[in-house]
């Protein structure tokens, strides 16, 4: 969940990441490193559709290029300055990030769909090993639907974040309500709590 | 009014930032916490017989811990009741509930701070691993709360226990405590940065 003109950090494997989001809503993924001292972007601000690093000021725009920069005022930067861009695209609530020139395409999922939960597990965690105890319908490696008995189909995707473990990610179809975002959101923890006891 | 203060204390923050909120004007008395030691001299003791920081004296009152001070500061001066709602016992009751919290985010997420930042020998596993356990309750309860569009801790409204939980959970990172993993704790301290009245504090980078 990034709100409009903010950022916030994230972690793919070990790779750290600034995540944006411009006035024009639209979601961008950069490594989380200015090019001038290495400050973490995610700690910048952003203004419109411009990023500036909290650090000396060097403000790039939204595909990256860095356009200011604040001790050489009259500069017009070198087109080669700019920050590491990842592909990102979002869809069914989630942004997808490839980190790598290999990474998947994410998968088609139609509709709407709001984030619930997004929870912190300390282990590795793939889909594959998680004790769903409900009907579930595999998207990709790191995506499923799943089906809970009562309530509104949910959508579970798996983040590894390499040494600090795993973020699950779970969305609910646009029409659930705040009671299924609660049942699902209650699921989840009580979820976390058998994987973490179970070696 | 006067307040023994230090200026890297998150829990002389919480004062120091109330009192501006309510917009009462106190001097500050600045204690040499480090390196000086100075809130465990002879002299200081008479103050505080705990050691520690925060006192805050308002004429005959001398007054330590920094929940009590939120306290009586809230009953003394907030006339809107908004800060510590008396009136209203089920949010009294969860503003005591979370202003306790608040204590435990004291000893783990700042003795790790205390501990990374100022060299203090304890153990630092304990510290991080107990801010963990806590720091994933606040998370559970902040995302519930959004789900019923209560934006604060005991309810609509911030009050001393929102104050009381926020600079050890703004600065768990200067203890190697890394917060980023906690969304909802993420967007609610992004919220109480934009209460009008706060600014930072050295370690707080919250930027409107």
């Amino acid at each position: 969940m990034i709100q409009n003109e903010s950022t916030m950090r994230s972690v793919i494997e070990n790779n750290d990441l600034a995540l944006w989001r411009g006035a024009d809503g639209v979601a961008r993924a950069w490594e989380n490193r200015c090019p001038h001292r290495g400050m973490r972007l995610s700690y910048g601000i952003v203004r419109k559709n411009r990023l500036t690093c909290l650090y000396h000021g060097w403000t790039f725009n939204g595909e990256g290029r860095c356009d200011k920069i604040p001790a050489h005022p009259n500069l017009d930067p070198p087109t080669t300055i700019g920050a590491k861009v990842y592909k990102c695209v979002e869809v069914g609530g989630l942004l997808w990030v490839a980190h790598t020139e290999n990474s998947s395409e994410p998968p088609v999922i139609n509709g709407s769909w709001i984030p619930c939960r997004s929870l912190h597990f300390t282990k590795k965690i793939a889909l594959s090993n998680l004790i769903a105890r409900m009907d579930a319908d595999p998207l990709n490696a790191h995506a499923q639907y799943l089906n809970p008995p009562d309530g509104a189909k949910m959508l579970l995707a798996v983040q590894p974040m390499g040494k600090r473990g795993t973020m699950l990610h779970l969305t609910l179809h646009a029409e659930a309500t705040r009671e299924d975002h609660l049942r699902a959101s209650r699921w989840l923890i009580a979820h976390r709590l058998t994987t973490e006891i179970i070696a | 009014m006067k307040l023994y203060d230090y200026v890297l204390s998150g829990n002389c923050f919480k004062v120091r930032l109330f009192l501006k909120f309510l917009d009462v004007t106190c001097d500050l008395e600045p204690v040499d916490f480090f390196p000086g030691c100075e809130h465990k001299s002879p002299t200081f003791l008479q103050v505080n017989p705990l050691g520690q920081l925060p006192v805050l004296e308002d004429g005959n009152l001398r007054l330590y811990d920094s929940q009590a001070i939120l306290i009586y500061l809230a009953r003394k001066y907030d006339s809107s009741g908004q800060w510590y709602p008396v009136n209203d016992p089920e949010t009294l009751g969860r503003v005591a509930q979370w202003t306790a919290f608040a204590d435990g985010i004291t000893a783990t997420s700042s003795a790790a701070r205390l501990h990374d930042v100022l060299g203090y020998n304890l153990d630092i596993k304990a510290a991080r691993a107990g801010a963990q356990t806590l720091f994933r309750v606040l998370e559970d309860h902040l995302a519930h709360q959004e789900f019923n569009d209560q934006h604060w801790l005991a309810g609509s409204q911030p009050t001393i226990a929102d104050i009381a939980c926020f600079p050890y959970t703004a600065l768990a990172g200067d203890g190697g405590i890394e917060t980023f993993i906690f969304p909802a704790i993420e967007r609610w301290l992004c919220r109480f940065s934009m209460l009008p009245g706060f600014h930072n504090m050295p370690g707080m980078n919250y930027f409107t």
